[in-house]
């Protein structure tokens, strides 16, 4: 080389500069692949459940039987949306106004004690989520109702609706607090009581950030495993009458979860457990994405989340 | 605002009747010492009701406020006189109503009921105290919210009130320090508390340089929104993902490769950890302002140099806490390591040269532990065990979970731009 020394060291460095944003753009890549080897692993292993038995049977078939090798995937289906809506509710109902307290009722300090320990308690496992159902809640359900086993799908709504509180409360707080005190400011010095502020400026303002909440905390329930494995009682049948949440259920996790450890690989049981993971894994990226949509348009209304 | 003696008493009794009825659903006790004590609020509230109501000379107020009192009242009475007479007393059950597996008796349905009752009449006397003015609405509404922020904290703080009560008899030094034996009905939890540190320890050796990396690409280097926007969208859905599914495609693909191994649950683990990652660095690195970057780069550094020297050490805070959390986070997970990293047999790691575990070894966790300890609970006397191991882990989750919460709150009182 007989480049001078000065420049033989810039164009060391842009190689290196170049390097680094080469690495870091494969970093960013990984989660894009990551995802596409989830769903291309789901899809192979899956895919020829769906052949095999057909996609019209595979889902809207009434009966799972994996003994008789017979599947259909509607009782999980219907549980799993029962299970969603009540746990949902119960989980709106509790952490709607929490949320709602900790941003527009409480002191500071109230709020600086508050917030940090509802935070530390979403990190509690699902498991002793599970535990805790499993002898607490489900054994209450079984003396209350009479019940045969307190292992049920009101039992599972009830746990998980508990359960995805903090996660709840902390979204909406978040976009509570997000909305800017002007517009509180402005609705109170027209003469509305503060209730009225919050219901007809803060809560609509923030209405976004609060359904971005429920879109995500209803993937995160019907993608919750191991607490509803514990409680749900995984009899996949249908409800009988259909509006009976005293009975047994299974939701999709739970099945995957309760089933895949004793199945031979390559069977159709085995495949057809990736199926219902796949199902599974579409219903949920739906919703996230659904979810990350609506904050973009948070941020595209208010500059911030 | 004029003191009113008759609705201050209506109120007074229904809060009480509220409290007592909501301590008897849940507490399910014997009813007939307190069913006297029922009737006697309740016919106290009805009576202040009313009086309360003549005395407002309530008809002034329109039609809709008068039928909603006596709608009210009525069901009031109802619910008394339903006790007084004794038709529900303590033999009344509804059996499987509507071909429901669930029967509905006394102790269920009587609270339920005066619980409504006193729900109704909180609100009426609430609302007559203040005249039936929006500031009485506001109150009303007000006291609802605070109920539900109580009722929510206790349970959330009965939740860790009864690990720690009934694990912390379990604990003991013999609990941490050896291995199960019996398959979890004698011993410890040792290997189980090594495995899961070790596992979460290689989940963050996957997934911190990815996630790091891929949060300083995405608000440093890249100039292309749309393919920004792509990744932002792909990260989140990964966010998503719920965890048995990442069991699944662990199964379908380490496995296959790297056998049931601790290398196969650390990888899967830290796959799950990179979205927490790549969300709080990205947001440590937006929180560092451009000065920073433009005083760097004036110097003659070069963009490397700069994120190297400049962003990365003042973002460090914000990305040192959502690490921690995804340490937490990965020491949670149960279901994505089922099939694909854990044993139940006491399997201590095994350490190649002393210093390097073996990586393709099954190990104990904690979490698969717990879950074994639950399927043996009506087969062996294991529960207080489980209830141990419940409280080890939930203390390893939480404290490191606090750990990121000072970290946080510490560095923000001290940095400041």
């Amino acid at each position: 080389m007989d480049l001078p020394r000065s420049s033989r060291i810039q164009l060391q460095r842009r190689y290196k500069e170049k390097f680094v944003e080469a690495v870091l753009f494969v970093c960013a890549m990984a989660s894009i692949i990551i995802m596409l080897l989830i769903f291309f692993f789901l899809v192979r292993e899956g895919l020829r459940a769906f052949v095999d038995v057909g996609i019209l049977n595979l889902i809207l078939g009434q009966k799972w039987h994996p003994a008789g090798d017979i599947y259909g995937m509607m009782p999980l289906i219907i549980d799993s949306l029962m299970i969603t809506a009540l746990a949902l509710i119960i989980n709106i109902t509790i952490g709607l106004p929490l949320a709602i307290y900790l941003s527009e009722l409480a002191g500071t300090e109230e709020r600086d004690i508050l917030k940090p320990a509802i935070e530390l308690l979403a990190g509690v496992p699902s498991i002793v989520y599970g535990f805790l159902g499993i002898i607490i809640l489900v054994s209450y359900l079984q003396s209350t109702f009479d019940l045969l086993t307190g292992r049920s799908i009101l039992a599972c709504s009830i746990l998980l609706g508990i359960m995805f509180i903090p996660r709840m409360t902390t979204i909406c707080e978040d976009s509570l607090r997000a909305v800017p005190s002007e517009f509180r400011e402005g609705s109170l010095a027209l003469g509305a009581s503060s209730w009225q502020t919050i219901r007809h400026v803060v809560v609509p303002a923030a209405s976004s950030g609060i359904i971005a909440a429920i879109i995500l905390n209803i993937g995160s329930i019907i993608g919750e495993t191991m607490a509803a494995l514990l409680v749900v009682g995984n009899v996949p049948r249908m409800p009988s009458p259909l509006f009976n949440v005293f009975g047994q259920g299974a939701t999709f996790t739970s099945v995957i979860a309760s089933e895949m450890g004793e199945v031979a690989r390559g069977s159709l049981h085995y495949q057809v457990l990736f199926a219902v993971g796949l199902v599974l894994l579409a219903v949920v990226s739906i919703l996230s994405v659904l979810a990350d949509l609506i904050r973009a348009r948070i941020q595209k209304k208010f500059g911030g989340y | 605002m004029k003191i009113k003696p008759s609705s201050v008493l209506s109120f007074a009794a229904s809060a009480l009747l509220f409290l007592s009825s909501i301590a008897c659903l849940v507490l399910q006790p014997d009813l007939i010492a307190i069913t006297p004590l029922w009737e006697f609020a309740l016919a106290v509230s009805i009576l202040t009701v009313a009086l309360s109501a003549i005395i407002n000379r309530i008809w002034r107020l329109g039609p809709s406020k008068v039928a909603v009192l006596s709608i009210d009242l009525l069901y009031v009475l109802a619910v008394f006189m339903l006790i007084f007479t004794g038709s529900l007393g303590p033999g009344f059950e509804i059996r499987s109503p509507l071909g429901i597996g669930a029967s509905f008796g006394f102790k269920l349905v009587l609270p339920f009921l005066v619980l409504v009752a006193s729900i109704l009449t909180a609100k009426d006397s609430i609302n007559m105290l203040y005249n039936y003015s929006q500031k009485g609405k506001q109150s009303l509404i007000f006291l609802a919210i605070r109920l539900s922020a109580v009722i929510s904290l206790l349970i959330l703080g009965g939740i860790l009130f009864i690990i720690v009560y009934k694990g912390i008899w379990a604990l003991s030094w013999q609990f941490l320090t050896e291995p199960p034996r019996k398959l979890g009905q004698a011993g410890g939890i040792s290997t189980a508390i090594l495995g899961s540190m070790w596992m979460v320890l290689g989940a963050m050796i996957v997934s911190a340089p990815l996630g790091i990396g891929a949060a300083i690409y995405l608000h440093e280097y890249s100039r292309n929104v749309r393919m920004n926007r792509f990744i932002t969208i792909a990260v989140s859905c990964l966010n998503g993902v719920p965890s048995v599914v990442f069991g699944l495609f662990g199964l379908a693909f380490l496995v296959t490769h790297f056998g049931i191994s601790l290398l196969s649950g650390s990888i899967i683990l830290g796959l799950i950890n990179i979205p927490t990652i790549i969300l709080t660095s990205q947001e440590a690195i937006k929180s560092v302002p451009n000065s920073l970057r433009e005083g760097s780069m004036a110097l003659g550094a070069t963009k490397w140099q700069t994120i190297k020297k400049v962003v990365l050490p003042s973002s460090m805070p914000g990305i040192l806490t959502g690490l921690i959390i995804g340490v937490a986070k990965a020491s949670g997970e149960t279901a994505p390591i089922m099939w694909t990293a854990v044993t139940f047999t006491a399997t201590p790691v095994q350490m190649i040269y002393g210093v390097i575990p073996n990586v393709l070894q099954p190990v104990n966790n904690l979490d698969y532990h717990l879950l074994n300890l639950i399927y043996f609970l009506g087969a062996w006397d294991v529960e207080k065990n489980a209830w141990g191991t419940a409280l080890v882990l939930l203390i390893l989750v939480l404290t490191t979970n606090m750990l990121a919460v000072l970290v946080r709150s510490y560095y923000r009182k001290k940095i400041s731009w």
